[in-house]
């Protein structure tokens, strides 16, 4: 077994290789960590180096792969990448479902038999207070797009993403898990999560603080090199921030992968991460 | 012995570009070049660049650290190939930041004032080594292609092999940091400016 994959084993190192395959977006939620748009610089990673990259992971020890952006859905291989990447190891794509028309919704039924998640945003159970954040029509579409992937076989997870998940109302709180049990989607799959300080969060002083020693090391690659952590390639001012940054390396894999094991060896005893989202 | 340019003396009007490249503040160093990163102060312009490639850094600064930094060759001498190398260059950075190093290492202000160009270096550089090690200097900055057999006898005679091959790379990475440093318009610090104008080197 290599070291990678015994600190993998061990738990020292998540067992997810994250890929950022894009920083584009057809929202611009208030809290996003990437300053994510339409407009903004698309910074694809393109999709036969995430396969490469996902299959060299593979044999260095990962058991499963992750897949944000941007929303990755605005890319039209996007189905068929995850799809890949599911036959490869189990695969989790963050997306905030609003762009599931019925081609995509087509291009994605192979998915159903692949140990694949799409991990959906839905924070609020009233469409006022989930859309101030998040933009106009985002709660329809998601309520909408949600049970046309489970009716498919498409595995799904709600993520809600609050302020202060510790202050949220349990009122609220209980109608937003009716929301999502009747959307299909039962509770051991609803994962709530702070807002992190980073990002246009940062910019609109929202979130919790977040830096290595808060986060998981769970590495992450990106067009512009890797990161510690999926929260770690976030924009500010429009400037990509470096201090998550492991190495502008990401090929092949072994050399982020080594580097990350080498800042978690020497992490100071007792500084064990915190924060715990995922 | 080789006339430094005039455009190299520092001070001169328009010597200082822009920084071509952002600098890396404390607040956002990646996690491997946080330990280059001073715990007081600001980092060093070729740190903070560096930074944004930290798999890079980490092997660049141990090398420059071990080349330029304490070894059995001497600081004053080491200064001596940095100065005068820097001044060959036409580096800014280099020039200003080793006047500084050079005076602290006990370079009189006439010599570094000459490693500079701003002096006769035959004048004021007696020792016949230190004269065979500028000329070596000079041939490893300026000559394209072999040195000549001539200065190659006089630098064997004043140096044995290890001090050779070491001054040899001390120039050679200063000649590295010296491109380095004028292509990205590196600024040196206000303190070092300072310091400099202190000794009569504004």
């Amino acid at each position: 077994m290599s070291a990678i994959a015994e600190q993998i084993a061990s738990g020292t190192i998540s067992d997810r290789l994250w890929f950022y395959a894009n920083y584009h977006c057809n929202l611009r939620c208030t809290y996003c960590l990437t300053e994510s748009a339409p407009e903004v610089n698309r910074r694809e990673f393109g999709r036969d180096q995430i396969i490469e990259r996902a299959r060299e992971g593979k044999k260095l020890g990962f058991t499963a792969l992750g897949v944000t952006g941007g929303e990755p859905f605005t890319l039209d291989y996007m189905p068929e990448l995850i799809a890949t990447l599911g036959s490869e190891l189990p695969t989790i794509v963050l997306s905030n479902a609003t762009v599931f028309n019925s081609r995509r919704l087509r291009e994605m039924e192979p998915l159903a038999d692949l140990p694949v998640h799409v991990q959906i945003s839905l924070d609020h159970p009233e469409p006022e207070d989930n859309d101030e954040m998040r933009g106009p029509e985002n709660f329809r579409k998601v309520v909408e797009a949600v049970p046309k992937l489970i009716e498919r076989g498409i595995g799904v997870r709600i993520a809600t993403t609050l302020e202060d998940p510790e202050a949220a109302d349990p009122h609220e709180m209980e109608r937003l898990c009716e929301l999502h049990r009747s959307l299909g989607v039962p509770d051991e799959d609803h994962v709530v999560r702070p807002i992190i300080n980073r990002g246009r969060a940062q910019s609109n002083d929202m979130g919790v603080l977040a830096g290595f020693e808060q986060l998981e090391p769970e590495l992450t690659l990106t067009a512009d090199g890797a990161f510690y952590s999926p929260f770690g390639p976030t924009v500010r001012g429009g400037r990509l921030d470096t201090d998550l940054l492991v190495s502008r390396t990401t090929e092949p894999v072994r050399a982020p992968a080594e580097m990350l094991a080498r800042i978690v060896e020497g992490h100071p005893p007792g500084s064990d991460a915190s924060l715990g989202i995922r | 012995m080789t006339a430094v340019p005039t455009a190299t003396k520092v001070g001169n009007e328009g010597q200082i570009s822009a920084t071509a490249v952002a600098l890396i503040e404390a607040d956002q160093a990646p996690i491997l070049a946080r330990p280059f990163y001073p715990t007081e102060g600001p980092p060093s312009p070729i740190t903070a660049s560096l930074a944004h490639v930290p798999e890079v850094l980490e092997a660049t600064l141990p090398f420059i650290g071990r080349i330029l930094g304490p070894t059995a060759v001497g600081a004053r001498t080491k200064e001596i190939v940095i100065v005068r190398t820097s001044a060959l260059m036409e580096c800014r950075y280099c020039v200003e930041t080793h006047t500084a190093v050079a005076l602290d290492c006990g370079l009189s202000r006439e010599e570094v004032h000459a490693l500079r160009g701003e002096g006769d270096v035959e004048a004021v550089f007696t020792d016949p080594g230190e004269l065979a090690l500028l000329a070596w200097v000079d041939a490893v900055a300026l000559d394209r292609g072999a040195v000549s057999e001539a200065i190659i006898a006089r630098a064997t005679e004043a140096m044995g092999d290890p001090e050779l091959v070491e001054l040899t790379l001390v120039a050679a990475a200063t000649l590295m940091l010296n491109r380095y440093c004028s292509a990205l318009g590196l600024p040196t610090s206000a303190a070092t400016l300072s310091r400099l104008a202190e000794d009569g080197f504004g």
